[in-house]
């Protein structure tokens, strides 16, 4: 650690505890609390990147989070702020697009090219040809910056967490500098909850390398965030942006459990106090490595023990360029020489390559150095002011752009350094008084909504509106103004753009800022802007001979910081929707099928076997998620007539109905059965996919158009494990779990229902009804007794052959039977004559939905019909969605379902044709998707197995 | 409820140790921690709907958005019974587990017995319905409580905004979810109410948004092994 200073007063490394880590494969020592660039500076390092462009060397420039120069590779993770970064022992960190190294790189060539990449460049080369794009895809691929991500399924794994929060603070504060403590601590005092975010890994602002002077006041400052009640501290964050009603994202990082947290805040006030961002100096060979800012040079030394070179020349404009000489000195540095721009002092020129040899001032003086200090002037991070409403104006006095507050909503305020100046006192002061408006104006924001919200146990006093006294305002110091010296030099470090880039610009047109910025990506880049803008501004406004004023500043944009894909995806959550009986299914192999959010069983790997189980025997399938609603009160029949196409006035107790629901446009919606359990008690069941549709659908009637029917709906869905038993023995299966409910047929036909014990389970509902065609109970059990049930019901079935199927048979047992499914033989085209259902369309009631179109669909008769299709070849299952030609070689149709049938052993098919094709016996000439056609039968009903429904009733 | 009553399941399952309590197979796991989460399933639930500014209404005494234990003539046994105004005129009525039958028909003849009192028979219609197998029920207990459903919830969930006694619908990690302060002890204390499908999901979620919490499961308990002030499990 050649460059390790002796302990330092302000010191935040743990100079108890050594790590060691690589760079470029080389191992280096550091202390805890070390960056990454700052351990590699205190071992000499001073090359940490290659620029953007011209892959020109880059040393420190800010030594903080903004440092445009140490973008590092760490690990698998690109893009890492290297002077930001926290080491961590084994920490494998490396430059990023460097080839072969970072010390010869030969893309440096870039660089003897230069005067041939001009601003624009990529725009004017790569327009055209269009047949050459892909050639010119692989160049920019080649030479686009940035680090990798060499192993993508890392991301995948649980390496890389992301996660995210919501939280309620009544004050946030953005920035946790002196003005931002007080705030913090006096909005706590008046009895708010605060939740202050500090960009850096801990709080303290300009304090942290302020010296002797303002050792003591940091200290206190800390201790009063510490001690005082209600305060959540994130350090290590950064407020991304600020949305309406002081919606407020914050990027939290360094976890150590997750790689980033995105915090959203609803914050009843926001107080802006991100202190001041130092601005660089525009002249020849303000990049080269060796040139930093003055506050870079104070974290270096001050925070980090660092020597930031040997012998140093500093420009100086302010009194931090002056602090910074100091600490020079006080460490030991050479300063050759003090320019002093407050008396007319320049900097013009750098000489060297890859470090700084000797510096060339305005008179032309040379001085040998290997460090070039500036302090040139600050800009006012007003970001989240402007994203609340401020529009920054240019300050020629304070040579920096200003947000007003006064332009600012109530629920927003202001203060440090985005205000003003002045001493540490009249900041801290500032921060106060704004802290305290702050818990005022929370205070009454929080009484509003309370009163409007329910959950609130009682109001916490009258809804009075409390006076509030506007902070006092802040000194704003005088500042020359210094952008650039007579030569050209980097303005955007990311970009590696130019001052020269920016005049060019101008002078091809691009004379707004907003233009020269897109024209020349200058702003574009990692820093946003932050360190550059002021800059780019003030050459615009020089080439295009206005002043800053009239050039004006572009606009900031969330994110004021860069947030990871990850933070804002969040972590993965989709609602999963399982039965009681899925544990069974998983232990026997079940193939899962995703359904929705359910989890079904598609099959248990045979199938077909299933199907003959179902149609010799009997089987049994899980069929919980079919939607089920428990009705009940005097008006449901009407609602049932309304919502079915067919009758429901008389249905008796005990019994079961089939209806199919329209919408408006007589499109069908929905079908299921509906049982009778009691005078005014019923139970409807509905599609699986059509649960949640269905319960809206009856709501929306009820509640805006018949308010005054008394029916009221609960969704029981999930009440009940279902399971049909479904095969000719299955009256004899469940005769063998039924005690209390006579199963003869003549005491409990097809479409009843009944209620009673099954394998010892109370209050189960019994309903005969069958999609599979088969004769067939559906047992509606108390879900956690599901698995029992179901259990009980495959033991007793043992010697019948009882065996599970899974949603693929039922689909080829419906198909047979010629039972369509709403969404598959139907579109959302298809009204009810269009599904083989004209039958159950009652014209002739009062009204229901869609009976309008459905009366118009009903004189028309030239509509789109559900048939079924014999293929003349047996073996041939055309692909569900296959057109049907007409004769004219237009499209006359489409195959809804197809399968191979084992019951019949040849293809079953559904199709919706058009009403000339029809009719039973028409030949028709289904186009396959390998281009071929087959032809098809249709036939006289759509039930190919049982069509007179023998089976099903016996 | 007899021997021969087969042992109900919930939607989560149980952490081992499993054991049998009240007919429910549950996890017998003891936590010390700070923060736990409980499946409390078992617990009977029972949903309420009529009109919202109508005799049972009154009755119960609940209003939409809170909450209230009671241990009148709810359960003619005379454990709690929690009554949550869960909606608009809809309220969910949680009580001890096997007492659903008990607690529905004691809801369900509520304004019958009111009627026999005051002379005049009620027209309101009401609507009882057992959903004690159709919903999960868990119980999420610790000071950071809050913090881990600020991880999966929007909704303020201070003390000041949903105070203990508050309940509100939302979603959590993406799932309809009935959220109930309901503070043990003055421990802040959660109940999480949601379709029993997708139960095993939110329990899970929380567990997953709680690792760095330390959030810990804990199993249901019987109330001479918890508390012995209390009348019912996890009550």
């Amino acid at each position: 650690m050649a460059m390790r200073l002796e302990r330092q007063p302000d010191e935040v490394v743990d100079r108890d505890v050594t790590l060691t880590f690589t760079w470029n494969g080389r191992t280096y020592p550091a202390y805890a609390g070390d960056t990454i660039a700052s351990a590699l500076a205190a071992c000499g390092v001073r090359i940490f990147s290659r620029s953007f462009k011209y892959h020109r060397p880059r040393g420190l420039l800010t030594a903080s989070y903004l440092d445009p120069g140490c973008m590092v590779q760490v690990g698998d993770e690109p893009n890492v702020r290297g002077a930001h970064r926290l080491v961590e022992p084994g920490m494998r960190v490396r430059s990023q697009d460097t080839w072969p190294s970072l010390a010869v790189d030969v893309k440096a060539a870039n660089q003897l090219v230069g005067r041939f990449l001009p601003a624009g460049f990529y725009y004017k080369t790569f327009m055209g040809p269009r047949r050459l794009w892909p050639a010119y895809e692989r160049v920019l691929e080649r030479f686009a910056h940035g680090g990798e991500i060499p192993d993508l399924s890392s991301y995948q794994r649980q390496d890389h967490r992301y996660d995210q929060r919501h939280v309620h603070p009544d004050v946030l504060v953005a920035g946790g500098g002196p003005a931002g403590m007080a705030a913090a601590v006096a909005a706590a005092a008046a009895g708010a909850t605060v939740l202050l975010v500090e960009e850096e890994h801990a709080l303290g602002g300009h304090l942290r390398w302020g010296g002797d002077d303002v050792r003591s006041a940091l200290r206190e400052l800390r201790g009063r965030v510490e001690t005082a009640p209600g305060i959540e501290v994130l350090t290590d964050s950064v407020v991304l942006g600020r949305y309406d009603d002081n919606w407020v994202s914050v990027v939290q990082r360094g976890l150590p459990t997750v790689n980033e947290r995105l915090v959203k805040a609803r914050a009843k006030s926001l107080v802006v106090a991100p202190g001041l961002v130092e601005r660089p100096y525009v002249f020849a060979g303000n990049d080269v490595p060796g040139v930093m800012l003055s506050t870079a040079v104070r974290r270096l030394v001050d925070l980090y023990a660092v020597k930031p070179g040997h012998r140093a020349v500093v420009l100086s404009a302010n009194p931090d360029g002056d602090a910074a000489t100091e600490a020079l000195r006080r460490v030991g540095v050479d300063v050759a020489h003090v320019e002093d721009a407050r008396r007319g002092g320049d900097i013009v020129r750098v000489h060297g390559r890859d470090r700084v040899r000797a510096v060339e001032l305005g008179d032309g003086r040379r001085v040998d150095c290997d460090l070039v200090v500036t302090a040139t002037g600050w800009t006012a991070p007003v970001s989240l002011l402007t994203m609340a409403g401020a529009v920054p104006a240019y300050d020629a006095r304070a040579a920096r752009f200003r947000a007003d507050p006064a332009q600012l909503p109530d629920n927003v305020l202001a203060t440090g350094g985005v205000v003003g100046d002045g001493s540490l006192d009249e900041l801290v002061a500032h921060g106060e008084a704004t802290g305290r408006v702050a818990a005022r104006r929370a205070a009454a924001v929080g009484r509003r909504w309370r009163a409007a919200s329910p959950t609130a146990h009682k109001q916490a006093g009258p809804l009075v509106e409390v006076a509030d006294d506007a902070p006092p305002a802040l000194p704003v110091d005088p500042h020359p103004e210094l952008f650039r010296a007579r030569t050209h030099g980097i303005v955007d470090f990311s970009e590696d753009v130019s001052s020269a880039d920016l005049v060019t610009a101008v002078a091809e047109g691009y004379e707004s800022a907003e233009l020269a910025k897109r024209y020349t990506t200058a702003t574009m880049g990692p820093v946003q802007g932050k360190l550059e803008t002021v800059n780019v501004i003030a050459i615009i406004a020089e080439a295009t001979r206005r002043t800053i004023e009239e050039t004006g500043t572009t606009t900031w944009r969330p994110p004021y910081a860069p947030v990871t894909l990850g933070a804002l995806a969040g972590p993965e959550r989709e609602p999963v929707r399982r039965s009681p009986l899925q544990s069974w299914h998983d232990a026997h192999a079940a193939t899962p099928l995703v359904a929705g959010a359910w989890i079904r069983p598609d099959h248990y790997g045979d199938p077909a076997g299933e199907v003959r189980a179902v149609r010799e025997g009997v089987g049994l399938i899980d069929v919980t998620p079919i939607g089920k609603l428990d009705l009940h009160g005097p008006d449901v029949p009407r609602l049932l007539n309304l919502v079915y196409l067919n009758r429901w006035s008389k249905l008796a107790v005990g019994r079961v109905r089939y209806g199919v629901m329209c919408a408006e446009d007589g499109v069908v919606l929905d079908d299921g059965v509906t049982a009778r359990l009691g005078e005014s008690s019923y139970l409807m069941t509905t599609t699986s996919s059509g649960a949640a549709t269905v319960w809206e659908w009856l709501e929306r009637w009820l509640q805006t158009e018949h308010p005054d029917w008394r029916v009221h709906i609960t969704p029981v869905t999930t009440a009940y494990a279902s399971i049909n038993v479904a095969g000719p023995r299955s009256r004899e299966l469940v005769r063998r779990v039924v005690a209390d409910v006579d199963l003869d047929p003549d005491a409990f036909p097809y479409m009843h229902v009944r209620t009673g014990t099954v394998a010892g389970v109370a209050d189960c509902v019994l309903w005969r009804i069958g999609f599979t065609g088969e004769l067939s109970y559906e047992l509606h059990v108390p879900a956690g007794h599901g698995l029992h049930v179901w259990e009980a019901l495959l033991a007793a079935g043992g010697d019948l052959g009882a065996r599970a199927f899974g949603v693929e048979a039922q689909r080829i047992l419906r198909l047979e039977k010629g039972h369509l499914i709403v969404g598959q033989d139907t579109d959302g085209l298809s009204r009810a004559g269009s599904a083989g259902l004209e039958g159950l369309v009652k014209l002739d009631k009062e009204d229901f939905a869609g009976r309008p179109e459905l009366a118009w669909q009903d004189q028309q008769r030239d509509y789109p019909r559900l048939v079924g299709l014999r293929t003349t070849d047996p073996t041939v299952v055309p692909v569900e969605g296959s057109q049907v030609v007409a004769d004219d070689g237009g499209i006359g149709g489409r195959v809804t379902s197809s399968r191979m049938s084992p019951t019949l052993d040849r293809s079953v098919v559904l199709a919706q044709l058009d009403a000339s094709l029809a009719h039973a016996g028409s030949e028709v000439t289904i186009a396959m998707v390998d281009g071929t056609r087959v032809t098809a039968v249709v036939t006289a009903g759509l039930a190919q197995v049982d069509p007179e429904g023998e089976r099903l009733h016996g | 409820m007899d021997d021969t009553t087969p042992v109900a399941r919930s939607a989560i399952s149980p952490a081992p140790p499993e054991i049998v309590v009240a007919c429910w197979a549950v996890s017998g796991r003891r936590s010390t921690g700070a923060l736990t989460l409980t499946d409390a399933s078992p617990l009977a639930k029972v949903a309420v709907r009529a009109d919202p500014d109508g005799e049972l209404a009154q009755a119960l005494g609940v209003r939409f958005g809170r909450t209230s234990r009671r241990t009148d003539a709810l359960d003619s046994v005379g454990t709690d019974v929690l009554v949550v105004g869960s909606g608009p005129g809809e309220w969910l009525a949680l009580g001890a587990p096997g007492r659903q039958l008990a607690l529905t028909e004691q809801l369900r003849g509520l304004l019958e017995r009111r009627g026999r009192v005051s002379g005049a028979a009620s027209a309101e219609l009401v609507t009882v319905v057992d959903l004690t197998h159709g919903r999960a029920l868990m119980r999420l207990t610790g000071p950071a409580a809050a913090e881990l459903l600020g991880r999966e919830c929007a909704v303020d969930l201070t003390d000041a905004a949903c105070p203990d006694g508050s309940a509100l619908r939302t979603a959590v990690a993406g799932l309809a979810t009935d959220v109930i302060r309901d503070d043990w002890d003055g421990t802040s204390s959660y109940l999480l109410h949601c379709e029993r499908s997708s139960g095993q999901y939110l329990f899970d979620s929380l567990l997953d948004a709680g690792t760095e919490l330390g959030v810990d499961v804990d199993g249901f308990t019987t109330p001479s092994a918890r508390d012995e002030r209390r009348t019912m499990y996890d009550f």
